[in-house]
């Protein structure tokens, strides 16, 4: 985690473009967090225009009406305030790195506990606890 | 009833090793969380090269993302998730680090 599942239209974007949005994500996911860059999590899919997609942290489905949309997943316990900048963040550089106007650009992020997912064999840290996480030896998860 | 979503990288889990998976999984799944835990469903939805990244970095990480019945303590979903990153790897040759496993409650919203 956090997992962003970008929803684009068939060859709308090239391998620099997804890159360059990759790169903007973990740097405004980290920026805003202490999230380590390891574990931000980028994938891009291109749709049949549904307007729908399955959530990856909570139930059912997120719905959404523009062509590009951004599906997010993180660790919950952040403020909503960290949580409004960091949509608000990967949402202008999407907009940014696509050439696409910011409201063609839609996201959602939902939320599920760091203890709920485990990694590299060990159970996720709360947000903010990243550092003594990292520290630990693995045998000692 | 228990559900996944496999997300994982073109190229990474070759297709004839699927229905193993599967199989290993659901045998996981009644083991850990007992026969109560109901059928099993899967997806599978593939990243295709280029469109996946870790980091910033292509990636060769897979997510594997579930949903139980709730009511598990934090032993026994550690034990499920445990259970599962092994089981992936075993059957897929990645390392420990290449695999993400989730387990939610059912109920839960997000």
């Amino acid at each position: 985690m956090p997992f962003y599942r970008c929803l684009i239209p068939k060859d709308s974007l090239t391998y620099e473009q997804r890159e360059e949005i990759a790169v903007a994500f973990t740097d405004v996911h980290c920026g805003l967090s202490t999230a380590p860059r390891s574990f931000v999590q980028v994938a891009f899919l291109e749709t049949d225009g549904s307007g729908e997609v399955a959530d990856s942290h909570g139930s059912g489905v997120l719905r959404y009406d523009t062509p590009y949309f951004i599906a997010g997943g993180n660790r919950a316990g952040r403020s909503e305030d960290t949580k409004r900048l960091i949509l608000g963040g990967l949402i202008g550089k999407f907009s940014e790195i696509a050439g696409v106007p910011a409201d063609m650009v839609s996201g959602r992020i939902t939320e599920a506990p760091a203890s709920w997912t485990m990694e590299a064999g060990r159970i996720l840290p709360e947000p903010g606890a990243e550092a003594d996480w990292l520290e630990e030896p693995a045998a000692a998860a | 009833m228990v559900t996944f979503e496999f997300f994982v990288q073109e190229g990474c889990v070759p297709e004839e090793s699927r229905a193993r998976i599967v199989a290993d999984i659901e045998s996981v799944c009644a083991e850990v969380l007992g026969a109560e835990a109901g059928p099993v469903s899967v997806s599978w939805t593939v990243i295709r090269k280029g469109f996946g990244f870790r980091g910033g970095e292509p990636s060769t990480t897979s997510l594997v993302r579930s949903r139980i019945p709730d009511g598990h303590g934090s032993d026994v979903r550690a034990q499920f998730l445990r259970s599962i990153a092994e089981t992936w790897c075993n059957l897929t040759g990645a390392t420990e680090d290449e695999v993400i496993v989730s387990a939610r409650d059912w109920s839960w919203a997000g």
